[in-house]
């Protein structure tokens, strides 16, 4: 996947929000994991759901924990039949391929690692379903986070309703032998075109969603990261769960840091790496991830900062030397566009 | 004016009558993306060639803009602070970024000329 395509990033970027947008994320992990029980009480060691209570054609945001609570990677999950067998399909991040898919054999053996033969592409923006429903059958009443088995070129593939982009959109599974001929029927329609990683960058930012290596990492738990709605609480209360103990402290106490959003004052650019401080030059924290808004027409940025500063007083980040002044933004940055119950909802 | 020159950081530069103007190369442009910020250099500087004086930020990088010879800058390109994406319509006439008053011409010559900097790109 190239960091762009012709038109460039913020044009890319323009048509997903205003249109819709294909990116090859092929690069990324998907496995096969046969549902049954044994497998999934291992696999709630490193999860923290209650897998056998996910429901049948749904997906869930989760994670991959270490024994204290940090992020070894954060991944969507779903309840699927496959050729009426019943499995746990995962999509996971392409730089942690090796420690995930450790995990992911020594809890179920005979997992299924199956993107050497399917290519994953995510359409997104808010007329990726007319593009796609001429192509693929899609129900009208399939929802965000819905996932099922349609049929392209004689062949299965997994439709989930999905992204990373903050617009509704969709993740298409497919068999290599039909990828090409997929892409080419979805690029027919004009309102959508190829877009490349520096896009997807930019769009999971304004919609405020992290991203492994910045904002999350072993060291960071999903507290730390403003992540626990995505934790399933009774869990934290299971000693067979990771870090349980650790997690279900920092849902009590106050945590050290905390996540923030922040925009720039004027025409700087916020990159992830810089070093953010209060107003008697004390080091306050630092950016995790920095883009250029296309939608905002400024810097933007996700960081960390100590749970103790006020929010209140103003906050500078050191760029090239100079202290700038920058904006706390509520975090997401643009809203989201997700399709539930039949309608698209923020 | 006289024959357009680059160096090896992709800036290219014209001369009239000692005064220098300068700015990023067509390839520069390219490979840096949309630029959505430039950092203009202060008018009035002394500056030495290979000084980095100001900086273009792409939406995907942050790049140094360096002197390409020894002078002083006495103008800078206003519209760019409006609008740096003139640079990637127009990088060698509309999108110049600074013009300086020469103190060593012979640093000039011995810059890259059209040929040389497009030999220079594809090794």
């Amino acid at each position: 996947m190239p960091i762009n395509y012709k038109t460039g990033i913020i044009n890319e970027h323009k048509n997903v929000r205003n249109h819709s947008g294909i990116f090859d994320v092929s690069h990324m992990g998907q496995i096969l994991i046969e549902n049954n029980e044994l497998y999934l009480h291992k696999l709630e060691k490193y999860i923290p759901l209650q897998l056998k209570n996910l429901i049948k054609n749904r997906s869930h945001y989760s994670f991959l924990l270490n024994k204290d609570g940090g992020v070894i990677d954060d991944l969507i999950i779903s309840n699927i039949d496959i050729k009426y067998k019943p499995y746990l399909y995962v999509v996971y991040n392409a730089s942690r391929k090796k420690e995930d898919e450790e995990i992911f054999v020594s809890c179920a053996p005979n997992a299924e690692k199956i993107y050497n033969k399917n290519c994953l592409f995510a359409i997104q923006g808010p007329d990726s379903i007319n593009v796609l429903k001429n192509i693929i059958d899609i129900p009208n009443n399939m929802n965000f986070f819905d996932i099922l088995i349609s049929k392209y070129d004689y062949n299965e593939i997994i439709v989930s309703r999905s992204g990373y982009t903050g617009e509704d959109g969709f993740e298409l599974s497919i068999p290599n032998e039909s990828a090409e001929n997929l892409i080419t029927d979805l690029l027919k329609n004009e309102n959508t075109m190829l877009c490349g990683l520096g896009s997807r960058d930019s769009l999971r930012l304004e919609a405020g969603l992290s991203l492994y290596g910045h904002e999350l990492n072993e060291n960071i738990t999903p507290i730390e990261a403003g992540l626990s709605w995505a934790l399933d609480k009774e869990r934290l209360e299971d000693k067979n769960l990771n870090g349980n103990k650790i997690l279900s402290d920092q849902l009590k106490n106050k945590l050290s840091n905390k996540k923030i959003g922040l925009i720039s004052t004027n025409k700087s650019m916020l990159r992830d790496g810089m070093t953010l401080f209060d107003n008697n030059n004390n080091e306050i924290g630092k950016i995790t991830s920095g883009c250029f808004s296309p939608n905002l027409n400024k810097s933007i940025a996700i960081g960390y900062i100590k749970s103790e500063f006020n929010t209140d007083n103003p906050i500078f980040c050191e760029i090239r030397k100079k202290l700038e002044l920058v904006k706390i933004n509520n975090l997401p940055f643009v809203k989201k566009n997700y399709k539930k119950n039949g309608s698209v909802y923020e | 004016m006289s024959e357009k020159k680059y160096t090896k950081d992709h800036e290219w530069v014209s001369i009239e009558n000692e005064i220098a103007t300068i700015g990023i190369s067509n390839h520069a442009q390219e490979s840096l993306g949309d630029i959505v910020f430039i950092e203009l250099p202060s008018v009035g500087n002394s500056v030495k060639a290979k000084d980095e004086i100001c900086v273009v930020e792409s939406v995907k990088a942050a790049s140094d803009i360096y002197a390409p010879i020894d002078g002083e800058i006495i103008e800078v390109n206003n519209n760019l602070e409006n609008d740096a994406a003139i640079i990637n319509q127009d990088a060698e006439n509309e999108g110049w970024i600074f013009k300086m008053k020469v103190s060593d011409s012979n640093q000039y010559s011995e810059l890259m000329s059209e040929d040389e900097y497009k030999q220079f790109l594809e090794q």
